[in-house]
């Protein structure tokens, strides 16, 4: 039955390794600044609520931001997405469609959030007080976007639930009564908190030189966030870690050596990262803290792997070859970054 | 029948991408225009050396940002998610055949994104030169990524020798490329002039608005001028079908492309008055441009998704996601038996009507509601009995081009009959032996698909028996649109009777 209900997949152009790599390569970065637009939109909240001087200041330092990460957060989104369609689209659309009112809500949410920000940004001063309001609503609109994705990410390996959709075609379906969608969904909230932290400490910085007791607070706060969040965060782990099935977890126990050293390696820069945290080490904070995204999401890939591998491999992907758009992408891109670093590059003179 | 169906019934998925399509096409169309637009405002400000104009460009430049960063990019994401959850099979084909493209254009998307905050957030602190460089990265990016899109989009209108060889340049230059890569290049301009006198009618009236009213509606007046080649060349390159369609085939697309005219002409008028005398554009005036402008872009939009059906990819896959070349095998082994996400296999008496939804939901959906206010299903079947639907069913893409051919055999020809005729209009599901045929009985099976009896009083008033008798061995020579109708002569004659009856029986 189940097979009967797995589409059949579209042929590809290149071997799937390339877009596997793309896909590995792009993931963290989207993530990276989804958790600093997610976590520091918490903060923001945080400190909006508490009151006080220094923590209006860091809040408006935050809100200046804010548009930016969060254009920057769906921009590099949108090349995992397109990636992940191209490996796992049989998967992927399916599970949008059986879930796609709470989908498709995600563009007119993210709207409104996206759109609060800039009205907590360009406003700050003149909303006074009643900017707490804004952020807060805003920070809770990005935690049921996070819901959302968590369930399509989740159901998207779950073809087994696939056959809901005959007693429910009104696109309402979710993934949230697995037993691995709680720990996940907390994974991924609290992981976002933490490196969001680590973001706020980064960006305080930048107000060293004009208020140096702002850039220690910030960086004070998003540390000590990121030290908490990733605690507590490393529980939310293991629990995921339990309820996942068991041939995924035994791969990253040993059963699997590649699968085994970057589970460990992923442990490892998180352990580093704390450390430094603890001693208070911004900068090794945040190399540790960036390479432990990166290889959560490698190890976020092969549990995805894990889940489909009775049904699919992205190695059975047919390859009609056609190289030349390929290439053509990669010179776009090569070109694209070297635009990208001049104009930052022109924009960081603007402002010294 | 490879991927499950979003089933709203009231609904219908391309309602839902219509409404999301037109305000991000709209938006996305001036955020490449804007840009160009931007650069402009600003050198014209250089040249004056008024800040006034500075200023009123960088107010521009926010609205710019809070429109197109915002709502164009999120929008053009929702198109992307809505395209993907009514048409995933559609949307799979282009994304697997088309990756790099549009890998490319997130490039380009990065880079516009980057631009665009740095040109903002700069204004007035970097080089003028610098300054107008980055506007030129933005524009340039921007309509890179028309250019891209425009590529995969034009691909499902014109596949040309794609269809042949399948290669990724091939369908990418497609025949109707470069036509609507000039053409969308203008109506981008047309977006900027719209948008830009719209925002000026709300700020307070200076000599600087006054030159920049004048100059806006130039870029309304032009862009309307040289858009008209373009769109010639537009429909000329499209293929015989698509262009029968526009050309009058369908009375819809006819309709919609008179609203383009209409609405070009008001925007040329408009902005020629207002360009002659710029304190006319007043906000109501400005409005209206700005309305024309939407109609104008969205029924042309509409009008290029319409000219390419029955298919959603010309002639590889049908709107309801069933490729062209699987069509053979569904209609001799029938659609049941192949497809995926359906509970029927076989049919029996008791699940007909049931197989029937499940056809329904995978062949008729696509385009047809139930009981919605876009092709109501109900509506357009309502005349029609079990055995009418069962003919029309079968040969429904010969009487109607637009309409995809049905991917079934006869067996579920009749489900899916069933379903319409009984469950959704309540009629009676029985079949009627070829015997017992009335006149009555043989108009509803032929012709009441398209016609209904009381259309036939003055369609045929004054008509002999013999001249009926002579029009039905030759309707397609009375009317292109008509099939030949192949009853037996016994049948003719039975038939004749009956719409001798209908157009009033007498002379």
């Amino acid at each position: 039955m189940i097979n009967n209900l797995i589409p059949n997949p579209d042929t590809i152009q290149v071997s799937w390794i390339y877009f596997q790599m793309l896909l590995l390569l792009t993931t963290p970065i989207h993530f990276l600044f989804m958790n600093a637009m997610f976590g520091s939109a918490g903060i923001a909240t945080y400190l909006h609520f508490k009151g006080g001087e220094k923590e209006k200041k860091l809040a408006h330092h935050i809100a200046v931001f804010l548009p930016l990460v969060i254009a920057f957060a769906v921009n590099f989104g949108v090349a995992p997405l397109l990636f992940a369609q191209v490996l796992y689209g049989q998967f992927l659309y399916t599970s949008s469609v059986l879930m796609a009112v709470f989908w498709i809500s995600i563009i007119a949410i993210l709207i409104v959030g996206y759109y609060l920000a800039y009205y907590y940004d360009f406003s700050f001063e003149k909303l006074g007080n009643a900017g707490k309001w804004v952020i807060l609503i805003a920070f809770l609109l990005f935690i049921v976007i996070a819901y959302f994705f968590t369930n399509n990410m989740l159901l998207m390996t779950l073809p087994e639930k696939f056959s809901d959709w005959f007693n429910n075609m009104g696109g309402t379906i979710l993934a949230s009564s697995d037993k691995v969608f709680l720990p996940k969904y907390l994974h991924d909230l609290f992981g976002a908190m933490a490196i969001g932290g680590l973001y706020v400490a980064l960006i305080s910085q930048l107000k060293r030189d004009k208020d140096p007791e702002l850039a220690e607070y910030g960086k004070e706060l998003g540390l000590k966030v990121f030290f908490w969040f990733t605690i507590i965060n490393i529980l939310f782990g293991l629990w995921q870690l339990l309820v996942i099935p068991s041939n995924i977890r035994t791969g990253f126990l040993g059963g699997n050596g590649i699968h085994s050293v970057i589970f460990v390696l992923a442990l490892l820069f998180i352990i580093l990262a704390l450390v430094f945290a603890w001693k208070k080490n911004l900068k090794m904070t945040a190399t540790f803290g960036i390479l432990t995204v990166f290889f959560m999401s490698f190890v976020r890939d092969i549990v995805r792997r894990g889940y489909l591998s009775p049904y699919f491999k992205p190695s059975d992907l047919k390859v009609v070859n056609e190289y030349s758009p390929f290439i053509f992408f990669l010179i776009v891109f090569v070109i694209g970054f070297f635009v990208a670093y001049w104009m930052i590059k022109k924009a960081i003179e603007a402002f010294n | 029948m490879n991927y499950p169906v979003w089933f709203l019934p009231a609904i219908g998925g391309g309602t839902l991408i219509a409404f999301i399509a037109i305000v991000h096409v709209f938006v996305s169309h001036f955020a490449v225009g804007g840009g160009a637009y931007l650069i402009a405002l600003e050198k014209k400000a250089y040249k004056e050396e008024s800040e006034e104009m500075l200023s009123i460009t960088k107010r521009f430049a926010k609205f710019f940002i809070l429109l197109t960063m915002v709502f164009g990019s999120i929008t053009g994401v929702g198109i992307w998610f809505i395209t993907a959850l009514v048409n995933p099979g559609g949307i799979s084909f282009l994304i697997h055949n088309f990756v790099f493209g549009w890998a490319a254009e997130w490039v380009f998307f990065v880079l516009e994104i980057i631009a665009a905050f740095v040109y903002y957030y700069t204004f007035g602190k970097m080089d003028r030169k610098t300054h107008l460089k980055i506007g030129w990265i933005y524009f340039i990016s921007a309509w890179m990524s028309l250019f891209l899109i425009t590529g995969i989009i034009d691909f499902m209108l014109t596949p040309g020798k794609w269809l042949q060889h399948h290669s990724f340049w091939l369908g990418f230059f497609n025949p109707s490329f470069f036509p609507s890569v000039f053409f969308r290049t203008f109506m981008s301009f047309l977006m900027a002039g719209v948008f830009g006198l719209f925002v000026l009618s709300f700020y307070k009236n200076s000599e600087a608005k006054e030159k920049f009213v004048k100059y806006s509606s130039l870029w309304v007046i032009i862009s309307i001028v040289l858009m008209v080649p373009f769109a010639l060349w537009y429909v000329s390159v499209l293929p015989v079908e698509a262009k029968s369609l526009v050309m009058g085939k369908s009375p819809e697309i006819v309709r919609t492309t008179k609203v383009i005219i209409t609405s070009s002409i008001i925007a040329f008028v408009l902005g020629l008055i207002v360009y002659l005398k710029p304190s006319l554009n007043k906000a109501y005036i400005a409005a209206i441009i700005f309305l024309a402008g939407f109609f104008i872009i969205g029924s042309f939009e509409w009008t290029r998704e319409a000219a390419r059906r029955p298919y959603v990819i010309n002639k590889v896959m049908y709107s309801n996601m069933i490729f062209e070349k699987d069509l053979p095998k569904l209609q001799k082994e029938g659609f049941l038996k192949n497809a995926k996400w359906v509970s029927v296999r076989n049919i029996t008496e008791e699940n007909k009507r049931l197989a029937g939804k499940e056809i329904f939901i995978h062949q008729c959906y696509a385009c047809h509601t139930i009981g919605g206010f876009n092709n109501d299903i109900k509506e357009k079947a309502k005349s029609m009995s079990y055995t009418a639907l069962t003919k029309y069913i079968e040969k429904i893409h010969k009487v109607r081009y637009f309409m995809p051919p049905f991917a079934g055999n006869e067996e579920e020809a009749k489900a899916l009959a069933a379903f319409i005729a009984g469950d959704l209009l309540g009629k009676e599901i029985k079949e009627v032996e070829k015997a017992k045929l009335d006149g009555k009985t043989i108009f509803e099976d032929n012709c009441s698909s398209c016609h209904e009896p009381e259309e036939f009083e003055d369609l045929i008033s004054g008509w002999d028996k013999a001249k009926i008798r002579k029009a039905l061995d030759m309707l397609e020579k009375l009317n292109p649109e008509m099939p030949p109708y192949n009853g037996t002569p016994q049948e003719k004659d039975t038939l004749t009777e009956y719409l001798f009856k209908l157009s009033g029986g007498v002379k």
